[in-house]
């Protein structure tokens, strides 16, 4: 028997977390220092006093040394540029979409960085649809068997599918208020074939926020879809669907997502080398 | 309990609402609205990879069924001991198998009333590999669309119709 019922809605995600007024964090700076510890180093720098005047040379870069490290330095680098190109040139071969696709349906593409969003108008409503690429790649599902024949591995690697979250806005004519729907991709259904179960994407969370995405607040009303009635949750997807969001536009957006997800990592690939190569 | 849709194809828009209201309606005829049922659509490559594996034809169909109470007699209600075994099972429908099949003249939520009317029965027991059986699974879809038709202003006659 297929578990359909078995698997209830899923707990509730992180989407509208981004798209809401963050918690405080901690400092990340934190994060990023060394933890204090005991300098191990041999050189005698523990006998630099603080205050003093005088500054020890060995906190300075310095010139070619006579044992060559600062020319492995230099040769690392290298490598790690070589290794770059290669890898740029690879993923450029593989790059499906020189530009990214288009959505059927009349939407209009924005992107800045690593936002899309989707506009469309319908009969005097606005709707739009906001999704990030970042972390938008769920880890590939690896069963135990190992591939029996080495030239086999390439063939068998899972193509990248960026499946992200996305966020649909409708604003009616008035614009007093946004009804905002929390979307997901099923989490198990990358590199997994059996019995596939879960629709091909779900509302998790639903809720009305200003029409100006910075005014929104954890403070309104969220309803989730975890345990809700279905015949609710059915009206919910037949709402978005006579909206242009239903199965099709899902997998438009995985398409588009994906090309976004893969130019965008070109260029960070790009950027890295220009760092790395920089003096 | 709870009527659980689920539409995990592209080939053919799917509204929840009207499909929803309709298997209802025969939930409720065949007095069964305590157990919990999913009912699922598929497109062709999908419907008929589960007729391979569960039935050895590789072809696409219109509708299986997965019981979760299995060998029950010919519409015989379950009765379990424990709440989590209110439950009938899943109903697949095969909505592209049925979008090709269907006619013009016909509404496509009807027909899909029609097979899953067909499916909860099998759920419940109804099977039509002999006369006999077909005889009995035919009257009680007959019964069922005949409520369903009263309620909906529809003509709508069983899946099993003719097959003997």
């Amino acid at each position: 028997m297929l578990p359909l019922l078995r698997c209830a809605p899923r707990a509730l995600g992180s989407a509208v977390a981004g798209i809401r007024a963050a918690a405080p964090l901690p400092p990340l700076r934190r994060l990023l220092q060394p933890a204090p510890q005991l300098c191990a180093r041999p050189f005698g720098l523990l006998s630099v006093r603080a205050g003093s005047e005088r500054r020890p040379g060995l906190l300075r870069p310095r010139g070619p040394c006579g044992c060559g490290c600062g020319g492995f330095l230099i040769l690392g680098d290298k490598a790690f540029v070589e290794f770059l190109n290669d890898e740029i040139k690879e993923e450029k071969k593989i790059q499906k979409h020189k530009s990214l696709p288009k959505m059927s349906g009349g939407w209009e593409l924005e992107v800045n960085g690593t936002e899309a969003k989707l506009v469309r108008k319908v009969a005097g409503e606005k709707i739009t649809v906001t999704f990030n690429i970042n972390n938008s790649i769920p880890p590939t599902f690896s069963g135990e068997e190992e591939p029996s024949q080495e030239q086999k591995a390439e063939e068998q690697e899972p193509e990248l599918t960026s499946t992200p979250n996305f966020v649909v806005e409708v604003i009616k004519n008035d614009g007093k208020k946004a009804l905002v729907l929390d979307c997901h991709y099923p989490e198990d259904e990358v590199g997994q074939e059996e019995e596939e179960e879960s629709d091909i994407f779900s509302i998790r969370e639903v809720s009305f926020q200003s029409p100006d995405k910075s005014d929104w607040k954890d403070t309104e009303y969220t309803l989730n879809t975890d345990s809700l009635d279905w015949a609710l949750y059915d009206h919910l997807m037949d709402f978005l669907a006579d909206r242009g969001v239903d199965n099709t536009f899902a997998d438009e957006l995985v398409e588009l997502s994906t090309a976004l997800e893969h130019r965008e990592y070109i260029t960070f690939l790009e950027d890295l080398k220009s760092f790395v190569k920089s003096q | 309990m709870s009527l659980v849709l689920r539409n995990l194809q592209r080939v053919v828009p799917i509204r929840r609402v009207p499909l929803r209201k309709r298997i209802e309606v025969v939930r409720g005829v065949l007095g069964v609205q305590k157990f919990d049922l999913g009912v699922i659509c598929v497109d062709n490559k999908h419907i008929q990879h589960l007729n391979r594996i569960y039935r050895e034809k590789n072809v696409p169909t219109d509708v299986l069924s997965f019981p979760y109470h299995e060998n029950l007699k010919a519409g015989e209600i379950p009765q379990p001991d424990f709440p989590e075994d209110y439950n009938l099972g899943d109903i697949i429908l095969g909505v592209e198998y049925i979008v090709q099949e269907y006619k013009e003249n016909e509404d496509y939520y009807d027909i899909l009333a029609v097979t899953a009317t067909h499916g909860l029965c099998h759920l419940l027991g109804f099977t039509h590999d002999t006369e006999a059986e077909w005889q009995k699974m035919f009257q009680k879809e007959k019964q069922v669309l005949k409520e369903l038709n009263c309620r909906m202003g529809t003509r709508l006659q069983p899946l099993s119709r003719g097959l003997f």
